[in-house]
């Protein structure tokens, strides 16, 4: 009897022992596992942190005794901080149509660029367009602008009626360029996902090569195009320094004409964040807020266009399941 | 027109845009590389922005009358200014003491422009032998055994912007590189299909849409005014961190997900812990790839410019604290964009766009090659 206590008490000690190195060793995982989970859930704390802080300060002006009208805001066509006049409708024009046009000539170059990638070049030459392309995405913001000044805007100036370089025309530019590695590197992904059936099918037809091309693997890549051009309007419309240097930046006035100087919404805040205060600090922030809901409007866009094809896939794989 | 017709006009389109894409960049880096190669050298890459003065005391007994007699060796510049050109090792020079008592280090390159009470420099246009007496009249004036020098380092180089620059890398990284790896291990490891996780993947992908200027704004607002940093390095690195999330926790994700269920499992099998397979299975394996990750935002903070004009200042010199008045500095790209915009110098400019160019290729080709030689593992 004796003995067999002693035994129930030794090997009970063991596995108290055991169980406390257990417990501890539970505890970590778990208290690491939270770690983990805050971890992510702080990129949900940072978007509702930056929404938060930007829309409330953004949207004061407009509340209170001393509101400043809304409509004045959007549809105002003067900048006037001294004056206490904030119109940003010239700057929302300029933004759209500077993106508008970057994309009107950059998609079609981009996409021209990733056929020849995809389709048609020889390896070696891959070999040099791709680091060069990647190289492209790589060059920071400010030089692509120290370009624009140096080469774009004094080449604009020998064309334009007036009397200075800096124009839409430049920022159009700048952005064409800039927005190139975006289109090209997606849509090359998704042109190297059309499945090879497709292009034997095309061929087996009797299409010719840039037939095959233009007429099976484009229209099959057609979503993931479309989700490049989307990235690149972002991109476009975001863009601040680059523009910033080749646009002029003037306080007031719409565009004419594509030689005009423009001031998009993103170089307004930050030509004049470094020294506004009150009201007119607000009114740049509230800029933020109408550039924040084009972003907004993309981002929704993207991730729409992008979380749609894994589903279809699904679906099919579902399908073909349920066939089988 | 015929279908050979239409065939052929595509084919130039194509080839004609390939064309116009590869050369933009010859021509972008052909640019920069031309205007800014001539400014380089060993100043522009070695000394401070701003020209730096101090009055220094230099013992001597009065008998020397030229700066020669005190172990200097150099000539008059174009500023009228006396470049140092060599030191003897045992001038007196070297025994040169500020206004504080404390000893300070005369070196090659300094400009001397005021001897006692002879202002030199503003004898620039004055015949060699005038500015020969000035030097030894003021080297006569020498009282108490000790001879007065102002003497000015030069500045024009580029040292503080990339101090702040690494600095700026240093501190993003220590914040943002454990957090985004730790979110990717939550999202690949312990994440099950749910609400919150969809929410997490919809807040990245937000994240990672939103242009540096809006999180310039926020950084502005948040770091500077609210948490009292001011225009700050701190306040700039925290502004980054959250923009390198998203590069920092998809590239680190598809490391993970690279890596081979069975290695899990089997380590699973051998008893350990969820914990002890990330630690000590998963994590050694993603390494490569997390190096990738790093490399990637590396490059985001080197290329970085309008997030930190709103939160991290212009000025051109080292920070001296994480937050408060002496802590704001300019990266090289802030200075890129600062020489160009406010001084008009697009020399200076392409200058430190060179030396850009060359961080950010390295960067590639370090990049490049890592998760190259990682594949090449990974396959066999």
């Amino acid at each position: 009897m004796i003995k067999s206590d002693a035994l129930v008490t030794e090997s009970k000690t063991s596995t108290e022992a055991s169980l406390g190195r257990n417990y501890a060793q539970e505890v970590l995982e778990k208290v690491m596992a939270s770690v983990f989970f805050l971890c992510a859930f702080l990129a949900v704390v940072s978007v509702l942190a930056i929404l938060g802080f930007v829309f409330y300060k953004g949207l004061k002006p407009f509340f209170g005794a001393d509101a400043y009208s809304f409509f004045d805001f959007l549809f105002g066509t003067k900048w006037a901080p001294g004056q206490n006049v904030y119109g940003i409708f010239h700057m929302i024009v300029a933004s759209v149509t500077g993106t508008f046009g970057a994309i009107l000539i950059g998609v079609p170059i981009g996409l021209f660029t990733s056929v020849f990638i995809a389709e048609l070049a020889p390896k070696n030459l891959v070999r040099i367009v791709v680091p060069a392309i990647e190289l492209l995405a790589g060059i920071p913001s400010v030089l692509y602008g120290v370009f624009g000044v140096g080469v774009i805007v004094p080449a604009i100036l020998k064309i334009t009626p007036q009397v200075q370089g800096q124009s839409l025309l430049a920022v159009i530019i700048v952005l064409t360029i800039m927005i190139l590695p975006t289109i090209v590197n997606l849509s090359v992904s998704a042109l190297n996902a059309v499945p090879k059936s497709y292009k034997e099918g095309s061929y087996g037809l009797g299409a010719t090569k840039m037939q095959m091309i233009f007429k099976t693997v484009v229209p099959a890549a057609k979503s993931g195009i479309l989700s490049a051009t989307v990235l690149a309007i972002g991109r476009a419309i975001g863009e601040t320094m680059a523009v910033m240097l080749v646009a002029g930046n003037p306080e007031s006035g719409i565009l004419h004409s594509i030689f005009d100087k423009v001031r998009p919404l993103t170089t307004n805040i930050a030509i004049e964040m470094g020294y506004a205060s009150g009201r007119q600090s607000e009114m740049l922030f509230a800029t933020g807020v109408i550039l924040f809901i084009f972003i907004m409007i993309v981002n929704l866009t993207l991730i729409k266009l992008t979380s749609k094809k894994p589903e279809k896939e699904e679906k099919e794989k579902e399908k073909e399941a349920k066939k089988a | 027109m015929s279908q050979k017709q239409k065939d052929s006009v595509t084919a130039f389109l194509v080839y004609g845009s390939s064309f116009f894409t590869v050369a933009v960049l010859v021509i972008i880096l052909g640019f920069i590389f031309i205007n800014g190669i001539p400014h380089i050298n060993m100043k522009f890459l070695t000394s401070d922005y701003e020209n730096k003065t101090t009055y220094v005391n230099v013992p001597s007994d009065g008998t020397a009358d030229s700066f020669e007699m005190l172990g200097l060796q150099g000539s008059f510049n174009e500023s009228g200014q006396w470049e140092i050109k060599d030191i003897s090792s045992d001038s007196p020079v070297n025994e040169a003491v500020d206004m504080t008592g404390a000893s300070w280090k005369v070196k090659k390159g300094d400009v001397i422009t005021k001897v006692g009470s002879q202002e030199i420099e503003a004898m620039k246009d004055a015949k060699e032998e005038e500015k020969t007496t000035a030097i030894s009249n003021g080297l006569a004036e020498g009282q108490d055994g000790v001879v007065r020098l102002k003497i000015t380092r030069l500045g024009g180089g580029i040292v503080p912007m990339v101090v702040t620059t690494l600095y700026m890398i240093l501190l993003s990284l220590i914040v943002a590189a454990p957090i985004g790896i730790m979110a990717a291990i939550y999202l690949n490891e312990y994440a099950k299909q749910g609400r919150v996780v969809t929410l997490i993947r919809f807040a990245i992908q937000n994240l990672s849409g939103i242009p540096s200027i809006i999180y310039g704004l926020f950084g502005a607002l948040f770091f500077v005014q609210v948490c009292h940093m001011g225009y700050s390095i701190l306040a700039g690195s925290l502004t980054l961190s959250i923009m390198l999330l998203p590069v920092i926790i998809s590239t680190t994700e598809e490391t993970l997900k690279a890596i081979p269920m069975t290695y899990r499992e089997s380590s699973l099998g051998l008893g350990a812990t969820k914990l002890q397979t990330i630690a000590k299975v998963v994590l050694p394996n993603a390494l490569p790839g997390i190096v990738v990750a790093i490399i990637l935002s590396i490059g985001r903070i080197v290329g970085e410019s309008a997030a930190l004009l709103l939160t991290a200042g212009t000025v051109a010199s080292i920070p001296k604290a994480l937050t408060g008045d002496s802590a704001a500095g300019a990266t090289l790209t802030i200075k890129a964009y600062t020489a160009l915009k406010e001084e008009g110098n697009i020399g200076e400019a392409c200058a430190i766009g060179v030396v850009l160019m060359v961080m950010i290729i390295i960067l590639n080709f370090l990049s490049k090659m890592i998760s190259k030689k990682y594949m090449s593992n990974q396959e066999s």
